[in-house]
Parts: C-alpha cells; structure tokens; sequence
C-alpha cells in the first residue's frame, strides 16, 4: 500500500509509534491526539501549526507535542501523516518491523505476535524499542557524541504509554534529553548539510505565517508553510528544523501533486532564470541590453504556463515555489480559494474585500463627480499655461473627454472662491476653473469668459 | 533619539481627550496624531530625504491638497505650508537636495513645489491621472519620473514641457518605485516592469507577476551593499510578493507571504482578505512595513522570512505609510481607501496620520 519507495510499511504515527491501517486514519489520529489544541480543542494539521496557533489566538507558547512519546515531542519538527518523518526514524522504523516480522515467524507465538504487530499502543515489545530509540535519538542529533546505546536501553519503555518503565535507567535518560533537543537544530544541520543560516531558509518558500495557523498543514507545502510559521516566533533555531526536514525531501517527493506542481515550476523557470542566472550571476544589477534579451525570451516560456483556473496551475504559473502556500489558503483538498488570474471571488473561506473590478480603488473612486470638479476639461488649455507666464508649465494636448470625467460642473461657482485660497503663489484665481467652466455649461460667470481667450491662446501648443 | 519621549499629549492635541473616555478605536496603538491631518482620505506620504536635517513630512490627500509638516523631536507636529492641484493628489516626492517637492495628482499634471519660496509650478502633463511621481538622480541627469493611467511612463527635466523620454506600458501604472539605478513599475492586468536608468531610462525586463491579483503597491529594496536588488509587491488579495531581479536560486530566494487577513484561525468563516496598500523599507534594517485596508500595519522580516508585529486594528483602512530617513519615525495614514466601495465612506469622518518610533520594532529577527 502506499508508495514503495517511501514507506513500504503500514502507517505509523511518529509522536507515539503506533500503527495505522490507513493514512487517513492516522493523520486523524494525530490531529486529535498531537495536533489539538489543549485550550481551545482546535484541531491543527501539523505540530509548528499548533504552537503557531497557541501563539497567536491564546499567546501561550508550546514546549512539545501533546500525548508524544519523550524522544518525539519536537514541535517544531513538521510531520503530516507520513510525511515529515525524519528519515532516520524511518530507517529506524522499518528495522523494527523487520526484526518484529522475523520475531513473528520464528516465534509463532500468535498472542504475542498479534499484540506487536497489530495498531497497538505498545507497538514493538520492549526488545524491539531497544532497537528503535537509539534511532530515536540518533538521527535528530547526528552527533556521536551522545551515546546512545547505553540509554537507548532505558528509553524504551519510557517510550510507550501506559508502559510502566522497565528500567530505572529511564529517569537520569530524560535529562539527558533536553539537551539533546536543543541540539537537535545544529544536529540537523550536518544531517541538512544545506543548512548555512540564510539559505536555510530558501527550502520554506511559501510561508510568510502571518495570517494562517490553521491552514499551515497543506499536503505537499508542510515542510515548507511550516517551516516559515516555525519562525514566525522568531527562535532562532527554527530555521534549521525545516531545512534539515527538506533536506530529507529530495529523497522522498512531497505529496504527489505538490510533486507535480514542484517538479513542473523548477522545469519551466530554471531553463530561463537559468540563463539569467549564469549571464548574470556576478553581473551588476543590469546587464547588457544583450543578455536582458536573453532574460526577455526566458520569462516567456514560463508564461507559456497560462494561469490556469486550477490549484496546481496556480503554482506552475508563477516561477517561484510560493505559489503553492498562497493557493493553499484553504485546506489541501480542492477547496481552491486561490483565484487564478481572475480577480476576486468569494469562496466558502475567504472573502476580497475589494470591489470586483479591473480598476484599481483610485480609479473607481477617481469616477466620482466629487472629484471630478476641478480637473481641466479636455479641449482647455492646461491649467499651466496661465498668462502670467508661469512658464514651466507643461501643456500637451489634452486629448478626447478623459474617461474619468462624466462632465458634472454645477458646483462651478464654488470653484471660485477655492483658487484664491489654494493656489498660492502659482494659479492666477480665475485660470483654474474658467477653462472649465465656458464650454460645457452655459452657466459659467462673466469674468472667466472674459478671461478665458487669453489663458487659451497660450495654451494653444496643443 | 527621544523622538515621542513623554509627549503623547503633544501629537494627540485635542483628541487626547477623546481617545481616552471613548473606546474608540481610531487610534488604537496610541501613535502620535499629526496635527491638522487632510480633509480627505491621504493617498501618500513622504518623508524629507537625509539632505534636509530636519524630518519634514509631506501628505497628498483625495481632498487635493498636498500638505507639508514638521516633525520635530519631541514628537509636536507643525502644520508648515500646503499646496493645492486641481484633482486628488496620488503621489508625492521629494528630490534628493530636499528643497523641492513633486506631487502627481488626478488633474494630470505633476507640479513641482519649491519649499522655500512656496511656490508650485507644473512640470509634468500626462493624459491620464498620474498616479505614481518619483526623482531620480543619476550620476548624468536628474528627472522627475511619471507614471500615468494613460498608460505611460515619462521623463521629465523641470525645466522643459516636454518630456525627455516617454515610454510605453502595457497597461496603466498602478504603483512604482524608484532606487537608482532600478525602476519597477506595476501596472493594471498585473503587469510589472523593471526599468534600468543607467544612461537613460530603459526597460530592463518585463516579470511575470508573481502575484495572481491586481497589484497595489511596490517597493523596492536593497542588499548589504546598498545596491537595489529587488522589490516587495503587492496586491489586493492580502499578499505580498518578495522578488530578487537577479537571485542565485529563484524558486527559493523568491517567495510570497499572506498578510492582513482576518480570522486566520477558524476554518469555518469565510477569512476576510484585504489588499496591502502601502509597502515601505526601513531606510536601515531592511525589514519592511506593510499596511493593509483591514487597518493594520505589520512590520516584516524578509530575509528571516518572518513577521515581526502586527498592530491592532484601526477603525480605518491604512492607506500609506512611510519611514523618515533614518528610520526613526514610522508614519501611516488612516483613512478610507474605497476598499468596500463607495457606500462606506463618510466624508465626515476624520482622517489621521500617526507616527510611531520605528527604531525597536524593525530590528530584524536574528536567524540562524
């Protein structure tokens, strides 16, 4: 079931190891067990989620996983389902399975047998654990410097719920634990191996967190949305938990669909960034008009992925990985809040709140007859071209009726007492509204008509 | 700098009173209020370049005026002088010796204010409204930059009507940003532009957006080196869009990050999505401030890739924000920006500039 290449086994929960018939069943199992939020009962998708959730909505913060065993209580470690396991915990899993399976069939013991490999709490009996922590701690750390044999053998029924603890060595471990766990960021670092501060960062496109805890667990963007929640709090050593975590990515693709999406954005947008890259990798800002032609034909072939109304072409239509974080606005399913190329829409989980046009807000609110009243009529000469010679003053034609101007002038006769008080020092009173004012209504006072010929003649440059 | 110090009272002026007995929220962050704020919605601010060692704020509002203030240490602000256009005025800059000030309105011209004489002449005529005016300052020439709804973006000596170059955009400007020797202009249909203005302007590369929504606002930013490298984006949909020009790893260095969305949490009402009104870079740090029409503004760390604040809500939508030159002073304006239409606004509502010290909440996060 499943992939073979990623887990040949049967779903199992990594905060607590217990096996799942199903993913589904799992993840839901971890959303109620590791994922809830203990103040409000809100089920998160992920453990960053959930400590990002508490942050924000109750300002408490989250030392661990609820209900995880101790060695896998890490909140920052990114896991959905299956997903996020740190490779060596898989490794360390599947010995298990494999020792328990050949435990199964040389002992033959049904009862035993059934209560191991089953979905049951205890998992892999006692021996078994002592295989598995030392895996356990290993891989989170990657430092031979914690021995792990020695306590791996006490870890173990410390491990299980509900295990009474087999071995007194148990307690003096758990000390031995914190410091393992603040080890764990630069542990994960050589494991990472990409793990240099800044571009510790580049793994985790998508996420700035701001406004979405709850929709951090995407499936295919975990690693990645998590890892930017993960430093929404801002520790430092957060940034090294997502890298290592998609580190270990390559090996295993994300969710098939993100695969698609990841593999069909790099295919398209390396071949042109590429070129842009390597003509202009150490170049100045701007290089030859030559290359920038270069540059012109790369970024076309990426908009040969047209926007398509669909979730995984919304992340293939942009070169950048962050697509995907935007799109997931909702959950992983199909519920697409994204809005492809089209503008606003409102979706069962979000809502624009921005009118539905192709304008921008200046531009609908620039319509309105109440600002409309004192801009020059097309066919007047410029306001800058009043015979005072305020030379300077541009006048280019003004050409055909602005669409902007419906053509409301009665507030006219208010104009007049405006200028003076506004245009201090540059417009002479009259000049701004009679040019206005003569052609469009018959009700323009005396004086601009008068004066109108002389600011028009100036303005004759059209 | 004891920019505000114990001087609250100062910038509340008056509404000091009213802020305290009404639970108002017009200013819930308890931000310096400048005084004498414009009669319209503010369209743009801009704070007076390194030159000039005084902070002097410039304000362009709907209500067609451009005003100026001083912002002195104490935090008092000193309504200064005021200028008016015949339309709205939707963009603001200073020139880098600070003594003059461009302002781009709805009437389609940009005029030219000199601060000392006061006295403001037009230099610039477009066909459309101008929505975007910045100074540029190159090594061979200095110009005044115009970006219209008439879908061109021009070039303009002072001294001179016509202008020195015009170009064509695909589309009308939507919003710009200029740091030389880089220019980006975001147009309508989601276009954007990167311009190079070594030389003489030209058009660098046109980007696919990376964006899926309208855009709204840019603003460019710069490396350890000072060099502009790359801009901050963004859109009507709660989202904004960090983009290098020239990254080592474009699927990774560049990345967009939601913001100014409400009910985050709960998956069972509609998130309410406001568009990101005004970006802006903290001269020193490098982080950025986004505000948004939810009336929020919250400061970010791009290169940690995470938030650092967000503000409490304001009763208004921001519609723009600036910092000083030495990123001391964080100024935003809080007015309507007809993000839900026409049928919000009430012209009797009081529109606000506030100013924050900005010099604690923009470190960046230390990332490891």
């Amino acid at each position: 079931m499943g992939r073979k290449k990623k887990k040949q086994m049967k779903p199992w929960c990594w905060y607590c190891n217990r096996d799942f018939d199903d993913e589904k069943i799992l993840i839901q199992h971890q959303k109620a067990k590791h994922f809830k939020c203990h103040i409000c009962h809100k089920k998160l998708y992920t453990g960053p989620g959930l400590a990002i959730h508490c942050m924000q909505v109750h300002k408490e913060t989250i030392d661990g996983v609820p209900n995880a065993i101790p060695g896998r209580t890490d909140i920052e470690l990114e896991i959905y389902g299956m997903e996020g396991i740190p490779e060596k915990d898989m490794q360390e899993r599947r010995r298990v399975l494999e020792q328990k399976t050949q435990e199964s069939q040389k002992k033959k013991q049904n009862q035993e047998d059934s209560d191991e490999e089953e979905e049951d709490e205890a998992g892999p009996s006692f021996q078994q654990p002592a295989a598995q922590t030392p895996a356990t701690y290993m891989p989170p750390m990657a430092q031979p410097g914690i021995p792990p044999g020695p306590r791996a053998q006490g870890m173990p029924p410390a491990n299980y719920s509900g295990m009474p603890p087999m071995m007194p060595g148990v307690p003096p471990m758990m000390p031995g634990m914190p410091p393992v766990m603040p080890g764990m960021p630069p542990g994960m670092m050589p494991m990472g191996g990409m793990m240099p501060p800044g571009p510790g960062m580049p793994p985790m496109m998508p996420g700035m967190p701001p406004g979405m805890p709850p929709h951090v667990a995407r499936p295919g963007m975990p690693p990645i949305a998590q890892a930017a929640p993960v430093t929404a709090p801002g520790m430092p050593a957060r940034p090294a938990v997502p890298a290592a975590i998609t580190q270990s990515t390559p090996t295993k693709p994300l969710f098939p669909s993100a695969v698609q999406m990841g593999t069909g954005v790099p295919s398209t947008s390396p071949a042109s960034t590429s070129a842009d890259t390597q003509s202009a990798s150490s170049k100045p800002l701007f290089p030859s008009s030559a290359q920038a032609q270069q540059t012109a034909s790369g970024p076309s072939s990426t908009t040969s992925d047209p926007p398509k109304a669909t979730f995984p072409a919304y992340t293939q239509a942009t070169a950048s990985p962050a697509a995907p974080s935007s799109s997931t606005v909702a959950k992983p399913p199909a519920t697409v809040t994204s809005k492809p190329a089209t503008l606003t829409t409102t979706s069962a989980t979000s809502k624009l709140m921005h009118p539905d046009e192709d304008i921008s807000l200046e531009e609908r609110r620039a319509q309105l007859p109440r600002y409309q009243r004192l801009i020059p009529r097309p066919g007047q000469a410029s306001i800058a071209a009043p015979p005072s010679g305020a030379a300077s003053g541009m006048i280019t034609p003004q050409q055909g009726m602005p669409p902007q101007q419906p053509g409301i002038r009665p507030p006219i006769h208010s104009q007049y007492g405006a200028p003076p008080q506004g245009m201090p020092g540059y417009m002479p009173p009259y000049g701004q509204s009679a040019p206005m004012v003569p052609p469009y209504q018959g009700a323009p006072p005396g004086p601009p008509m008068g004066m109108r010929p002389p600011v028009m003649s100036p303005g004759g440059r059209y | 700098m004891s920019l505000f110090g114990t001087s609250s009272g100062f910038g509340t002026g008056g509404t000091g009173v009213f802020g305290s007995t009404t639970t108002d929220s017009h200013n819930p962050m308890k931000d310096v209020e400048v005084t004498s704020p414009p009669d319209d919605s503010i369209s743009c601010l801009a704070f007076s370049p390194p030159t000039m060692p005084a902070n002097f704020l410039i304000g362009g509002s709907w209500a067609n005026d451009v005003r100026c203030w001083e912002v002195q240490d104490n935090g008092q602000t000193v309504p200064k002088a005021q200028q008016m256009h015949t339309g709205p005025v939707l963009d603001v800059c200073w020139s880098d010796d600070s003594s003059k000030v461009f302002t781009a309105s709805c009437d389609k011209t940009a005029k030219m204010w000199d601060l000392n004489s006061n006295q403001a002449m037009q230099i610039a005529q477009h066909d459309g409204p101008i929505k975007a005016i910045h100074w540029i300052k190159a090594p061979n020439y200095s110009c005044v930059m115009t970006g219209s709804w008439d879908k061109t973006l021009k070039f303009w000596d002072t001294r001179s009507p016509n202008p020195m170059m015009s170009l064509q955009m695909p589309e009308r400007c939507y919003c710009a940003d200029v740091v030389y020797p880089m220019a980006v202009v975001a147009t309508a249909e989601r276009g954007l532009i990167v311009y190079q203005l070594e030389n003489q302007p030209s058009e660098f590369r046109r980007i696919d957006s990376p964006l899926k929504h309208q855009h709204r606002c840019v603003a460019i930013f710069k490396d350890k080196q000072n060099k502009p490298t790359g801009f901050a984006l963004g859109s009507i949909e709660g989202r904004v869009a960090i983009h290098y020009i020239n990254p080592p790893n474009p699927a990774k260095d560049n990345f967009t990050f939601k913001c100014h969305r409400s009910n985050g949490t709960n998956n069972s009402t509609p998130q309410d999505i406001y568009a990101v009104n005004a970006i802006a870079f903290h001269p020193v740090h490098g982080t950025l401030a986004t505000v948004g029409s939810d009336g929020r503004f919250s400061f970010w760390d791009k290169d940690a890739r995470t938030k650092l604040k967000t503000s409490e809500q304001l009763d208004q939508p921001i519609t723009a924000c600036c910092f000083n030159h030495n990123g001391n002073i964080f100024a935003y304006a809080s007015s309507y920006d007809w993000s839900k239409g026409h049928e919000y606004y009430n012209p009797q509502k009081k529109n606000y500039i506030f100013l924050r010290n900005a010099a604690e909440e923009l470190k960046p996060r230390n990332k490891k």
